[in-house]
This record gives structure tokens, sequence and C-alpha cells, in this order.
């Protein structure tokens, strides 16, 4: 009982919250507050574009606003006039006038909603689809270089986080600098004193308001770290689920899953802590200014300068203008983790671009498929080469094998020639033109790639095989699974093409998965083939079986194949032997032979493991 | 909800503590109202200043104590707000970490994360506001009219009436909001599914130029999930407007009856401009509702949606993290024999393993041969009891594979899967893994077995270079043997290679299976060439979940035609030259 009692009030303290980060931070002032600046100004500019229906919500709020202050007043003046006074005009028709009032507001009221979370959630799916875009533009390296997780918590926690703000802040926004201003309007009508006297807690609430968001701010970023760090944690260990299994860890992961919630919980703490006193201050300078009206003004009606009336219309004006800036200082946790989330957002949205390629490059249409490397290095730490000075030269209709040692580079070499990565020095030639002058998109266009790592798609096997090529017939797809040899074990399957793949528990095997893989190759119909160990899972039959199709594949086509199995490798017009990402030796299987160099000797240690 | 009940309940005294300071702050506030009736009817209709002073006095007390409170409250409310969610997420791994593989599978990974992480937050965040505003809503609404009733009974009792409405209206909504809102979530679950799928197959999507179809498919899901996030909300906001108009509604009936009852004198100008001032506050406190509402209705999907992971059974046959850890037990001998075992998976019908019966003794290398999709991937998993087989019995050192204790069974296993996984960290984190106290000496053994020693320490950082997501900057062959060290750490006596050696050049995968050869462990190794089963004292050949041929190199080559037609498939002529030097 004793330690639940003082359990909350002995977390430990973390740095944030003696505000000297904060008050760092202010005195460079001008570095944060563009930041925070600049996030609003891009939310705006979402926003913005839809300017007429921006106006009619705010048409609405002035409206809404201006009948919350009349409210209040007629209720003043009925006590004035007819509840402490003599009355006048018919009571009903000024109750019905009340009433009037009360329905026009909440109409409006309705309206201004309504609208606004239209705007709100279009502006969402706006800011989604650019940053889904923009992924899609990032180049490959900073794939690389991320978590995952992390990543998708960008996406999904951060983009909720701004999307909840939206539809309510943005209006109460509004309706607070309305209302507030409407309100010191009519007050000071009213009475000047009183409104003096109410007024004169502002400058506390501001002062106490700066004291709060000068450590929520970096509190807020602390806790917003520690969940990407543990969304990315989860991530990962979810993912690789299998592993964790087979080896028994799963205490272990709970421990370390421990740790980092453990640390979620202590800065969230006092991120919440911190930044739940604002509404407490707001609502305690409420009850201050309402104990200053009611004191003073009793006290001025007594010398008769003021009516009973006007108290009440002062008390109640007072809540008014602080109603909506407690909503949303009640909202300031969601506020503050919006802004934070955006700001991550616009991170990935402001990465550097795969260089869009636009104006000199350009698209190719037909390609013969000559491919060509000048003395191309790349590297893809600085100062830690994994490809030197490679060239060499593919005819149309050529294949291409690959081989050497594994971290020779071979992958590389692929992912070079379809421009995931760009060579460091040198150049690469498609039909004599400098890939580079080539854009991205019509590059890939005429290849098509049978990866190292099979990936499939949640769809049916249909769609999956139709990826390269979305508007091939049903019978193309037959056609193309037939020569891929995965169209037998394709009518096994219950639902046979229609039956739909998902992650990791989809039922078919690795193998059969490299057969898919070949399939929706062999059906984008490309220039340029690149096989990545496409054949490394699947048995010798079904390969000699694939062997035929993939020969009736390669032909007329410039192919480039990274395998192991001599059979492949006998056939290729050249064999590139890389070694220590340099290249070695260069010829066709008898020439290599006849060398009795590196491949040579590979060949033979071939022959001793056998 | 159950689950946050009971989450919560852990955190009782907390909470009633944080409740009782925010009650002090709400009798504060609701005494306002009745201190201003007595300031007019006692003090400004008899001009009595003093009256005026003193009651001014102790609403200025009043603040001041419940600013205190409020300050202090905040404490507690974050206290449980955060202890609730850390306490959830804690169950929540747990228990996935308990669940079967099978189980495991039947929820998309995806979908579990954003249990994990959303799903949380959401009722994390309605808990903190649940303690502060959520039940000082109601709070106000009944304190607003007890107090008016002790005004004024006659005009309190107006105010009363407008309460029934109200409840039954905002139980509407808030029942049709449910629905909405787990639309929501489901959708939301969509639109990430499809995003993470990108993450995933970045590249393949670039290599087949499929960008436009991919952001159709995600502006599809968004789109869907924009529409109902516009209606759920809306739904939502019809609330306030309409709790307002009610309100409203009782405000006038208050003045026109109040000022009937002033002129026959039954109440006092004071009394009426304090109901009327209750009224106000309740239509205030209402006001507040709608967004309560919404987050109330979110957090219940949220619940349902943490409960149904919570309430799965963890399913047979692996009982994971919940399973007592028995450190005597071990695999001692590591024989291994299946007993007409047959296998389908959960999600299918027709069985992927029929009838399969083998013997493979203490320190026996069993190499697994077969078509692609044959079963051989699947029978390394039940001996790995990621999934248990429906008929017949496997034997593990001569006893039912079902008597083990799991941990144990798994400590002793080494398991090299076919896709590589590994995790963020350093690469003597990842071999580590296998076996978290290994020394660096056993490290480096086990890197060494697994013939990426040399590799490592050609690294600039060593073996304290850090791995990405995927280990991105190794090759795949690489990584395949940072997977392979990973599982010789643990110095198992069964080691389970799932087809691990593809990504190796012939020279490299020669070194490693002399190394493997060398170590004391009985060895099932799914392969594809011919040249690792040479020297295997066992050879299953697996075709269509059949076993249709076993022995050695060969027994097999003798008796069964189609490991011979594999055999010259992959020697053809040079296969009498490998027989030669052999």
């Amino acid at each position: 009982m004793r330690k639940a009692l003082s359990e909350p009030l002995r977390y430990p303290r973390p740095e944030g919250l003696t505000g000297e980060q904060g008050i760092s931070l202010s005195k460079r002032p001008k570095q944060k507050a563009r930041n925070w600046k600049a996030t609003l100004r891009r939310i705006w500019n979402y926003l913005s574009r839809r300017k007429g229906k921006l106006a009619l919500v705010l048409l609405m709020v002035l409206l809404s606003s201006g009948l919350s202050l009349l409210g209040p007043y007629m209720i003043g003046v009925a006590i004035d006039r007819y509840l402490a006074g003599p009355g006048g005009e018919p009571w009903a028709l000024f109750l019905a006038g009340l009433a009037a009032v009360y329905v026009l507001g909440s109409i409006a009221g309705w309206l201004q909603n309504i609208w606004m979370i239209g705007i709100a959630q279009e502006t969402v799916y706006r800011m989604r689809m650019d940053l889904f875009k923009q992924l899609h533009r990032l180049p490959i390296p900073f794939f690389a270089k991320r978590q995952r997780g992390e990543l998708m918590s960008r996406m999904t926690n951060d983009m909720d986080n701004v999307s909840s703000t939206l539809n309510s802040s943005a209006i109460q926004i509004f309706s607070s600098v309305l209302t507030l201003v409407g309100t010191v309007v009519v007050m000071l009508l009213l009475s000047p004193l009183l409104t003096v006297l109410t007024f004169l807690v502002v400058p506390l609430m501001s002062s106490g308001m700066k004291w709060i968001t000068r450590r929520t701010g970096v509190l807020f970023k602390e806790r917003q770290r520690n969940i990407g760090d543990l969304n990315g944690y989860i991530e990962e260990t979810l993912s690789g689920q299998r592993i964790v299994k087979a080896f028994s860890q799963e205490e272990r992961v709970i421990r370390e899953f421990g740790e980092r919630n453990a640390r979620i919980r202590q800065s969230g703490f006092w991120a919440q802590s911190i930044s739940g006193f604002i509404p407490k201050l707001m609502n305690g300078l409420n009850n201050l200014s309402y104990a200053v009206i009611v004191g003073v003004g009793g006290y001025l009606a007594i010398r008769g300068t003021i009516t009973v009336g006007v108290i009440v219309v002062f008390v109640e004006y007072a809540r008014q203008f602080t109603r909506p800036l407690n909503d949303l200082a009640n909202q300031w946790n969601t506020l503050l983790s919006a802004i934070a989330g955006a700001e991550r957002v616009f991170e990935i949205l402001d990465e550097d671009e795969e260089d869009q390629d636009e104006g000199e490059a350009g698209p190719v249409e037909a390609v013969t498929g000559e491919v060509e490397f000048t003395q191309v290095g790349f590297s893809y730490n600085e100062g830690e080469p994994t490809l030197q000075n490679i060239s060499f030269k593919a005819r149309p209709g050529e294949t291409i094998a690959i081989i050497g040692p594994t971290g020779a580079g071979k992958t590389s070499l692929i992912q070079l020639l379809s421009r995931f990565y760009e060579a460091d020095s040198g150049s690469i030639a498609v039909d004599g033109r400098d890939i580079r002058t080539i854009r991205r998109e019509s590059l890939r266009s005429h290849m098509a790639f049978v990866l190292q790592d099979t990936f499939l798609f949640e769809g049916t096997i249909r769609d999956n095989i139709r990826y390269g090529k979305p508007g091939a017939t049903d019978e193309q797809v037959v056609e193309a699974a037939k020569l891929a040899n995965a169209h037998s074990f394709i009518a096994r399957l219950p639902g046979g093409y229609d039956k739909v793949l998902h992650g990791d528990g989809s039922g078919i095997s690795q193998g059969q998965k490299q057969l898919l893989a070949i399939a929706r190759a062999i059906l984008a119909d490309p220039a340029i083939l690149v096989l990545d160990e496409a054949t490394s899972s699947i048995d010798t039959v079904t390969e000699i079986k694939i062997q035929e199709g993939l020969q009736r594949l390669m032909q007329g086509r410039t192919s480039f194949v990274i395998a192991h199995r001599l059979n492949t490798i006998r056939r290729a017009d050249q064999i590139l032997v890389l070694k220590d990402g340099r290249l070695a030796e260069r010829g066709s299987h008898d020439e290599l032979l006849a060398k009795g160099g590196l491949y040579s000797a590979m060949h033979q240690s071939y022959g001793q493991a056998d | 909800m159950k689950v946050v009940f009971r989450t919560l309940s852990k955190y009782g005294v907390a909470a009633t503590v944080a409740i009782l300071l925010m009650l002090v702050e709400l009798a504060v506030e609701l005494i306002q109202p009745m201190l201003i009736s007595k300031i007019i009817d006692d003090g400004i209709a008899p001009k009595n200043v003093e009256v005026v002073l003193l009651w001014g006095g102790v609403l200025v007390g009043g603040t001041i104590l419940a600013f205190a409170a409020g300050i202090l409250s905040s404490f507690y409310a974050a206290h449980v707000s955060q202890g609730v969610g850390y306490d959830i997420r804690e169950s929540l791994y747990g228990k996935i970490q308990a669940y079967s593989y099978a189980v495991f599978n039947r929820f998309a990974a995806s979908s579990l994360i954003t249990r994990l992480t959303n799903d949380v937050t959401q009722v994390q965040d309605t808990t903190f506001m649940g303690l502060r505003f959520m039940l000082r809503v109601p709070l106000v609404v009944i304190g607003s009219i007890v107090m008016a009733l002790i005004v004024h009974p006659g005009l309190g009792f107006l105010l009363l009436l407008t309460v029934p409405i109200l409840v039954l209206f905002i139980l509407w909504v808030v029942k049709k909001a449910a629905v909405l809102f787990s639309r929501v979530q489901l959708r939301l679950d969509a639109v990430n599914g499809v995003m993470q799928e990108n993450l995933s197959g970045m590249r393949l999507i670039r290599a087949f130029v499929r960008r436009e179809r991919e952001a159709e498919r995600f502006a599809l899901r968004s789109g869907e999930l924009m529409q109902s996030s516009t209606s759920a909300q809306r739904l939502t906001e019809i609330t306030q407007p309409f709790i307002v108009l009610i309100m409203n509604a009782g405000i006038i009936a208050v003045l026109w009856f109040g000022q009937l009852e002033i002129h026959v004198g039954s109440a006092s100008t004071g009394e009426v401009v304090a109901v009327v001032n209750y009224s106000l506050r309740t239509a205030g406190a209402l006001s507040a509702l709608s967004m309560l509402v919404a987050a109330f209705s979110r957090a219940r999907a949220s619940a349902r949606r943490i409960d149904e992971a919570l309430v799965t059974e963890n399913g047979s046959g692996d009982g994971g993290a919940s399973s007592p850890v028995n450190t005597d037990e071990r695999v001692s001998e590591g024989s291994v024999a299946f007993e007409n075992v047959t296998f389908h998976y959960p999600d299918t019908e027709e069985p992927v393993l029929k009838d399969i019966s083998f013997r493979a003794g203490t320190g026996d290398t069993v190499a697994i041969l077969g078509a692609t999709g044959s079963g051989k991937s699947s029978l390394m998993q039940l001996i790995l009891r990621l999934y248990e087989e429906d008929g017949g019995t496997i034997f593990i050192d001569g006893r039912d594979a079902r008597e083990w204790n799991i941990r144990a069974l798994h400590g002793s296993i080494g398991y090299v899967p076919q896709e590589v996984v590994l995790f963020t960290g350093t690469i003597r984190d990842n071999i580590a893994w296998g076996a978290p106290g290994a020394s660096e000496e056993q490290i480096i053994e086990a890197a060494k077995s697994a013939q990426i020693h040399e590799t490592i320490i050609q690294l600039p950082q060593g073996y304290d270079t850090m791995l990405g997501q995927r280990g991105v900057n190794l090759s795949g062959g690489q990584k395949q043997r940072i997977s392979i060290a990973r599982a010789l750490v643990r110095k198992p006596a069964i080691l389970l290679l799932d087809d691990s050696t593809s990504a190796l050049d012939v020279r490299t995968e020669a070194a490693l299976l002399r190394a493997l050869s060398g170590m004391a462990c009985t060895t099932f190794l799914i392969t594809q060439k011919i040249s690792s089963t040479l020297n295997a004292d066992l050879i299953l050949l697996l075709d269509d979940g059949r076993l249709i041929a076993q022995g050695d190199h060969g027994e097999l080559l003798a008796q069964d035609p189609l490991y011979r037609r594999i055999y010259e498939s992959q020697f053809g002529e040079e296969g009498s030259h490998a027989e030669g030097a052999k």
C-alpha cells in the first residue's frame, strides 16, 4: 500500500526535466522555432489545397463562435430584465430567440466538424501517398541503413498522430482565437474593470505554459524515440520468430523487450505527467478568475456599478474563452506528438531522392541487350572497395556466367547494372549508351530479375506471376508457369492459380517460390535477364526440367547468371571469374580450362569435392 | 476490455488516489455556483460587502487546493496509464512468444505488430484520459444535478429530466462507433500491410518497375481507410451538437419556470442563477464528450484486438516460453527415429508428409534429397517441434518427442534455416545469439567451423561489425555462414541444415562439410547436390511427401532409378571422373 502510494513519486528524473535543454534551445530560438514553424507551414500547405471548403469551415466557425457569445449574453439580459427586474417585451418571445440562437449554434458547430473531418482525412491520405511515393524514389542504400520497423513506425504511428490531431485541434485553434477576441470585446463593453481583472491570469498562464513546454518538448522527443526503438525490436523479432523459437530464445527476447518497454514507461511517465500539468494549470486559473470576478463583481454590484446579470455573463465568458484553450490543452499531448510525428514524416520526405534522372536522362525504346562495363569501381563503404576495375563486354544474346567465392562482388555487379547502386568510377553502357543517361525505370523495364531472396507478395499465385507484366492474359501466365516447371505443383494446390499467398506461413516451399520467381521473369520477356542464384533451392531433377525452359528463355537475350552449378556455367558464352572484387579471369569454359588458372582450379576442386 | 480492467486493478491504489484527487478538484468547482447564489442573495441583495468578501476568499482558497490536487493527480494518472501500457505490452509480447509456431502463423506477423504498438498505445492514452477527464464528465454531470436539486429541487428536476435522453443517445453512439472504429482498425492493418510489403520487397518492385501499380494499390487501401475514418469520426461528431442542444433546451426550461417561481416567491434570483450555472456546466462538460466517445470507442476496439491475442490458446506441441526450463535435461545421443509419421499444415488439407519411417543413429549424417515441395523442410520442422505430427511417432534419444521438454530439446538442436534471418547488432552478437553465454573462443571456433572467420577478421571492425536489418552489407553466402556459426556455437547434439549451403561456392561448401564431419553431432542436411550426399551415412529420398528410398550412396545408386537420374544429371560424363577420384 505504502509502496503503491509512493511509487508514482519516485520515478528516476530524466535530464529533460530540468528544462536546461529547453533553455539552451531557447537561447538559439531561431533553429527551434524554425523547425516547428516549418513543420506547421508544411501541414498548412497540405490543408490549403482545399481552400474553398476551409473557407466554409471558417465561416461556420465564425457563426458558431458568434452565437456562443450571444447565448450567455442573452442569459445575462434575461436575469437582469426578467428574473431580477420587472420584465419587458414578451418573455416567451425572448426565450424563443434564445432557442433559435442555440439551434443555429448547434447546426453551425456540426457542419464545421463534418467538413473539417473530410479535409483532415483527405490531408492525411495525401500525406500518406506522398510518403509512399517518396519511399519508391529513395535510393536503395537508404533502406540498407535503416531498420525496417523504425521506418514502419514513422509511417503508421506518426501518421496516426498527425491524423487524429488535424481533426480536432485545427478547428479548436480557429474557434478559440475567434471566441477569445469576441469575448474580450463584449467584456470590455460590459465592464472594463472586471475585464482587466479577468485577464490578470493571462501572464500567469503564459509563464506557466512556458515552464511546462520547455520540458515536454524534450520529453516527448525522448519518448517518441523510445517508441521507435521498441517498434523496431518488435518488428525484427516477430519477423524472425522462427529463429527465436528454434533457438528457444523466447526468454531472452522477452527480457530485451522488457528493457525497451521499461524505457518507454519511464520517458512516457514524465512526458505525460508534465504535459498533464497543462489542463490543471488552466483549471486553476479558471477557478481563480471565477473567484475574482464573483468577489470583485459582487462588490461592484453592491456599489451599483454593474448588475447581477453582468456577473453571470462574465463568469460564463471567462469559462468560455478558457474552455477552447482547455480542450486544446487537454490535447496538448496529441498535438506535441503529432508535430514531432509530422517532423519525422517530413524527414523522410526530405531525404535525398535517387536523382530523378530527369533532364539529361531519357528513356530507351528497344534494347538489343549489349552490355559493356568499362573500368568500373564501386564500394559500399568508403575505403573498402567491393569492385575494382571491372571491364567486359556482353554481346546481344550472350549468356554471361559470373562465378567466384562468396563475397567476391557477384551480386554487387548486378546491383550496379540495375542501378540500385551507382558505380563510383568507370562506366556501364547498355547498347553503347551510358546507363546514367537512361532513366532507371526505363532501364529496368528491359530487364527481368530472379533475385537471391525470392520475394512474393500477398496475393494469388496468378498475380505474383503476372507481377512483371500486369497486362498478361491467363493463358500467358499458365504458359510461363509451364516453362518454369511450376505448373504441375500449382495445379495440385487447393485453389490452383488462385491460391492466395501470405507472408511467412504460405505453405509453399522455398524452391517452389523460386519457380514462381522464374515464371515471373519468363513472363516479363526482357532483353536482359538476371538470374542471381535463381535455382539454388531447386532440386536437380526439377532444375533439368526448367533448364530447358531457361535455355529457351535465355535464347536471344543477354543473360547474366550467378550460379555455382557447373552445368549451368559450362554452357555460358563468357565466364567472369571474380575474386576479391577484381575480374580474375574471363573467357569461355574451354578457354579458361585450357588456361589452367583460377577457374580450372575451381573446376578441379569441384571434382575433388565430389 | 477484460484485460485492461484486470491490469488496471493492479494499479488500484494509484488509480484510486488519482480519482480522489480529481474529486477534490471537482468538489471545488461544483461548489462555486452555490457560493454565487449565496453572494447574490445574502451579499448583493442586502448590500452586505463582508459576505461577498468572505465567500470570495473561500473561492480563492478552494482554487489553490484544487490546483495542488490536480498537479499531484497528474503523477498518479501518468503512473497508472504508463504502468498499464507497460504491463499489457509485457504480457502480450510474452504471450506471443508462448504461442506455438502454428498459432503464431495464424495471425499475420504484421497484425501482431500493430496490436503490440498502435493498439496498446491507444489503450494507454485512453486510460490516462479516463483517469483525468472521462470520469470527470459523468461526475460533473451528476454533481451538478445533485447540487442543483439541493439549491432548488423544482428547478433541479428540470435538469434531471434531460439525463435519460442523453444517456440513451450516448449509449447508441458508443455502440455504433465501436463497430465503425473496429473497421477503421482493420483497414489501418491493410494499409500497414501494403506498406510493410513494399518495404520488404523494395528491390523487386524496382526491378520490375511496378511503382505505379504499387502506388495504385496503396491508394486504394488508404482511400478505404480515409472513407471509414471519415464516417466513424462524423458519427461521433454528431454527439456534441446534439448533447449541447438538449442541455440548452433544459436551460430555457429552467429560465422559463424559474421566472414563474420568482414571481410567486418560491425561488430567489440567486437560486435561479445557480441552477442556470449548473446547467451551463453540465453542457460544458458534455461538450467534451464527443472526443471522449471517440477515444473510448477506438480504445475498446483496440482492447478487443489485444484480448483476442491474449486469450488465444498457446497451441500444443510447443510450450514456448511458458514451459519450465530444465537445464539438466539434454539430448545426449542425438539419435532420431521416425515411425509412420504423417503431417499436414494447419491451413491445408493435403498431407505434406505421408508415412515416413527411418532411423538415424548418433553422429550420423543424414542427407535429405527430393524435388521442390516434396516435404524436406517440413520434416525438419517436425524434428524442431515447430509443428506437431498428425500420426506416427518421432523418437529423439529413443524417447517420444512429445514427452521432451521443448526447451531442453531446442537447447540441443542447432538450426540453420533456408532464409537467413539476422538481427540488428554486431556479428559477435548474432553468433552468440545461439548461446548467450558463449566465450570469445567459442564464438571464433564456431565462426571458423562455419568458414566465416577469415572474412570477419578482414572487416575493419571485425566481430564488432554492425549488421542491419538483414545484414545488408554482407553477401548472401556470408550471411548464410554467420547463420551457420550461430547454430554451431550451441554445440548441438542435432544439427539441422535446411539447404543452408545453397549460396556457398563449391570450395567453401566442401570445407564446411569437412568441418562438420569432425563434430560429434547428428546432422540433417537438406541438399540438392549429390556432392554432399556422397559421404552421408543415410540418404532420404523424398517425393511428394513420401519416403521413396533410403540408404547410403552406393545402395541408392544401385537400387533407385530416381537417385540415379539425379546423380547423372549432376555429373553426366563427369560422373565417372568423380567416381574415379573417390
